[in-house]
Order: C-alpha cells, then sequence, then structure tokens
C-alpha cells in the first residue's frame, strides 16, 4: 500500500510561536489513522495545515506523491481532501438539503447518488431535512457535518474531534456509520480526544505532544501501552 | 394620504435596490462600499449620455445600468484587491478608505466633465386615474421595476446554485471554502452584480424625479442607512427596512419638510438598531 497523505517535517507557526514541530505521518490507501493528544497539542492545527487551511513554515506535504502544502484550501477539497472541523462551520440559516447540496460543489453532477447515500446512514437528517441547520442539536449538527463533508465523495476525510459536545448515544451512533464508510474503503484521518473510540476505531494511531509526535504505532498496541493507559485512559 | 404612502413605498423600494448591493459587499467582501450612491450615479448618467448620443431611451437605461455594472468589476479587480488581501478590521478600514476616496474621485470627474448633465426620464402618459385617485405612471413603472427586480434577485439566490454558494459564503465563509468554493471569483460576481442593481437604482431615479452627478453621497448615506437598519447580513431585512423608511421619509418630507426629515430618518434608524442591535431580522442564535 502506498501512501495517500504523506506529511513531511512540517512546522506550522502562528506568528512566532511555533504550535507544530517536525511532524511527520502517513496515511495509506483506505485506511483508518488517529491522532490523539491532549487540547492544544496541535491537532487541530495539523489537520487546517493538512487542509490548506494553514501553510507550513517547513516541511511538506504530499497527496497521491504531489505537494499540495502550496495549494489554496478550496483546490485541495477539489483533489479529493476533506476537512471536517470540530467547528463544524455549517450555514446555520440553510436548509439541511442545501448544506448537503453545497457539500457536492465539487461534485455537482453526482449530487442526488450522493445525497441518497448520505441520507441513508444518518436517516434522521432526511427527517430535518427542511429545518435550518442552525436549529438542530450538537449530534445532529454533527452528522450535517460529516454528511456534507461525505457529499463531495472524499478520498480522504479528516476528521477532526467529531464527537466534540455530544451526547454519548451520539458518539456511538457517530462511530457506527464511520466503521460503515471505513468498511467500504474510505481513508480517514481521525483526531480525537475519546481516545478508546479513536484507537478501536483505527488501525494505526499517533501520540502528538507539544507540538510534536511522542509516539506512533498500531492502535491496538497503544490501547495496552501503559503509559497511553496512564496518560489518556485513567487508568492507573 | 394614499398618494404620499405610495411614494414612500417606491422611493423605499428604489433605496433598497441600492441597500441590497452594501448588504451583498458587506456580507461578501467583508467591505462597506462607501462609493455606492457613485454607482448609480455613474449608471444613471451613462443612461442620460447614451439618450443624448441618439440611443433609444430603453436601450440607453440598459447600457446605461451595463456600464455601472462594468465600472464596478472594474472597481473590484483594481482598487479593492488591497483591502481583499487583507483580513478583518483592516480590511473593513482599508476598504472605507478605498471606496471613500474612490467617491470623491467619481464626484470630482463627472463635477468637471459633465456639470450639466442629469437624468430626468418622461413618460408619454405623466398620470392616470385610479378610483378618483391621481397615480403617477412614473411611480408605478419604478415601483414595478423594483419588485420585478427583487423577484429576479430571490428566485436567483434561492434557486440556483450560484446563489446557494453566495448565501453560503455570506453565512460562513469558513464553511463555503471546506466544500471547495473559491470566494474571490464569487465575490468580483457579486460587486459587479450589485453595482448593476445600484445603476438600476440610478435609472429609477431618474424616473422617479431628476439624477444628478452631484447626487452620489446622498444616495450613499440613505442606502446606507436602509442598509444598517436592516442589518448588513440580511437581503430580507434590506427590502423591510427600505420600504419602513421610505413611507418615514415621505411622510416626513410632506409634514416638516426637508431639513427636519433626515433627522426623523436617522432618528427611526437609531430607535431600530436600539431595539433590534443587528437589524429587522436578525438571526437569533
Amino acid at each position: 500500500m502506498s501512501a495517500l497523505i504523506g506529511v513531511e517535517g512540517i512546522e506550522v507557526a502562528y506568528g512566532d510561536i511555533a504550535v507544530v514541530r517536525g511532524v511527520s505521518l502517513e496515511v495509506r490507501e483506505g485506511e483508518a489513522v488517529a491522532v490523539i493528544g491532549p487540547n492544544g497539542a496541535g491537532k487541530t492545527t495539523l489537520f487546517k495545515t493538512i487542509a490548506g487551511m494553514l501553510k507550513p513554515r517547513a516541511g511538506k506535504i504530499l497527496y497521491q506523491g504531489a505537494r499540495i502544502d502550496g495549494l489554496r484550501h478550496y483546490e485541495i477539497v477539489k483533489r479529493g481532501v476533506i476537512y471536517v472541523p470540530a467547528e463544524r462551520e455549517l450555514f446555520p440559516q440553510m436548509t439541511v438539503l442545501e448544506n448537503l447540496e453545497l457539500g457536492a460543489y465539487t461534485n455537482y453532477k453526482s449530487r442526488w447518488e450522493r445525497l441518497k447515500f448520505v441520507l441513508g446512514l444518518f436517516p434522521r437528517l432526511a427527517e430535518r431535512r427542511r429545518q435550518m441547520a442552525g436549529t438542530l442539536s450538537g449530534g445532529e449538527q454533527q452528522m450535517v457535518a460529516v454528511g456534507r463533508g461525505l457529499m463531495a465523495k472524499p478520498r480522504i476525510l479528516l476528521l477532526d474531534e467529531p464527537s466534540t459536545g455530544l451526547a454519548p448515544l451520539f458518539v456511538s451512533e457517530l462511530y457506527r456509520q464511520l466503521s460503515r464508510l471505513k468498511g467500504e474503503g474510505l481513508t480517514i484521518l481521525l483526531a480525537e480526544q475519546q481516545v478508546p473510540h479513536a484507537l478501536s476505531f483505527t488501525e494505526r494511531a499517533y501520540v502528538l505532544e507539544n507540538g510534536g509526535i511522542r509516539l506512533f504505532g498500531k492502535s491496538g498496541d497503544l490501547l495496552g501501552d501503559p503509559e497511553i493507559q496512564r496518560s489518556y485512559l485513567g487508568m492507573a | 394620504m394614499i398618494a404620499i404612502l405610495v411614494d414612500g413605498i417606491v422611493q423605499g423600494l428604489q433605496l433598497s435596490l441600492m441597500a441590497v448591493g452594501i448588504t451583498l459587499i458587506y456580507g461578501l467582501g467583508g467591505v462597506l462600499n462607501l462609493a455606492h450612491g457613485q454607482f448609480a450615479v455613474v449608471g444613471g448618467i451613462a443612461t442620460a449620455l447614451f439618450v443624448e448620443a441618439g440611443v433609444n431611451p430603453l436601450a440607453a437605461c440598459a447600457l446605461g445600468i451595463l456600464s455601472a455594472g462594468v465600472f464596478g468589476f472594474v472597481v473590484d479587480r483594481t482598487l479593492l484587491l488591497p483591502a481583499y488581501r487583507s483580513a478583518g478590521e483592516e480590511r473593513l478600514l482599508l476598504g472605507l478608505l478605498i471606496t471613500l476616496g474612490l467617491s470623491f474621485v467619481v464626484n470630482g470627474f463627472l463635477d468637471y466633465k459633465y456639470p450639466n448633465i442629469s437624468l430626468t426620464l418622461k413618460l408619454a402618459t405623466p398620470s392616470f386615474n385610479v378610483a378618483g385617485i391621481t397615480v403617477r405612471t412614473a411611480s408605478v413603472v419604478a415601483a414595478a421595476i423594483a419588485i420585478v427586480a427583487f423577484v429576479l434577485l430571490f428566485a436567483f439566490l434561492k434557486g440556483t446554485l450560484l446563489g446557494k454558494v453566495i448565501r453560503s459564503i455570506i453565512q460562513n465563509e469558513v464553511g463555503a471554502g471546506l466544500c471547495g468554493i473559491n470566494p474571490g471569483r464569487i465575490r468580483t460576481l457579486i460587486v459587479t452584480l450589485s453595482a448593476m442593481m445600484a445603476g438600476l437604482g440610478g435609472v429609477v431615479q431618474g424616473l422617479f424625479s431628476s439624477l444628478g452627478t452631484e447626487m452620489g453621497n446622498e444616495l450613499t448615506s440613505f442606502a446606507l442607512i436602509v442598509a444598517v437598519v436592516g442589518g448588513v447580513r440580511s437581503i430580507n431585512g434590506t427590502l423591510a427596512a427600505g420600504v419602513l423608511l421610505g413611507i418615514v421619509n415621505a411622510f416626513a418630507s410632506y409634514f416638516v419638510g426637508a431639513y427636519l426629515t433626515l433627522i426623523i430618518l436617522l432618528g427611526t434608524a437609531v430607535f431600530t438598531i436600539l431595539l433590534r442591535p443587528a437589524g429587522l431580522f436578525a438571526y437569533r442564535t
């Protein structure tokens, strides 16, 4: 398997303060990879940089072997790298259907087929399709955000903290659908604070602390790692 | 009384035509356009020049509106570029300075080059009677033009992909980028479209009474008040605010005269903003 996304030694700074320092990681075709770590470790910065919303000060980002770190974020979307941020960034005064439709902007011809797929995945969105996105519950908004990302027919989905602010029931439901997507061959890079969910869902994981990769390996191994258990799973 | 009300509604619709452009440019580009009245004047005066050159009046109107669009397009692609390169407050301030400067330049140029040109469009039948009330044909035509323009605008924004894209950028530019939308291209389109609507507003002004080269600043101020009262990101609000302030304007001019009218208008604006800080139909989270 070749790397779909390769991040090579990137450094990202806000002004003079480097938030991500010398991070390298790769995601192979069809793989689900987690990035775990505490708040402020640089997970969101890393994701935004891959998505082209921030420019790295050093290092490069390869997608299918070609550099994408110089591209504008909307050009990266066209290539099939879709970022779903923790803030969701929906269009609050547009209906669920309109939000989803705009997700297919780069893939407009197959919007109906994608819509059928997304509504099949999240039947609750079909019930709410005429409702304004801003009036939905947090869990439903997260479904719209993921659904909008899927409308573009992504090659790789960058999911940033999809469980933020969701009731446990919603988190389980969301992960059930994500597993289904993974089963269908979608490549996923996931940042998550709910470490048990993240590690049981993915094949491999990176531990990001203070802007650098501290540890990486098979998710199953990390789940059994005493240090991980102590720091992230609340075990003594 | 009814005549005043009708006049107010017509004038309000005309103001809305201009204010909606301010709303769209601010919502999409983050620039509060202080030269918007000048867009209207450029459209109207261009129409007058075409009429003078012997062009059929209807075609002259179309050409005048097109001229305003070209003017808007050029401004967006040249003068506004430095503003677009910066973000947030800096963009807003830079945009204010650039468009304010532009309004001076346009005023000065027109005053120097065409001091005696104004646009006055005369209709074949100046007025008619409905149930004993005399109605000016120009009012009816002006209102019809404005209403058709708004119906088309709403249909465009609600029913087409491009319209939805425009609304999405106004609501959340980051979200639009995540969908693969390039806001820059859409912005140019919107500035051009807004300039054309302003040009249409200028032509309507010529139909309703008369449009002179010096009216740019006055039109900008009125349109700005309407846009702020309507909520600078809401198109429905802008339409409602235009009609409301148009009616207030008409009654105030009739009963207390022109000087106090502006104070009453501003008073209405301040009062509305105090009650609804984010505009008439502000979205509540």
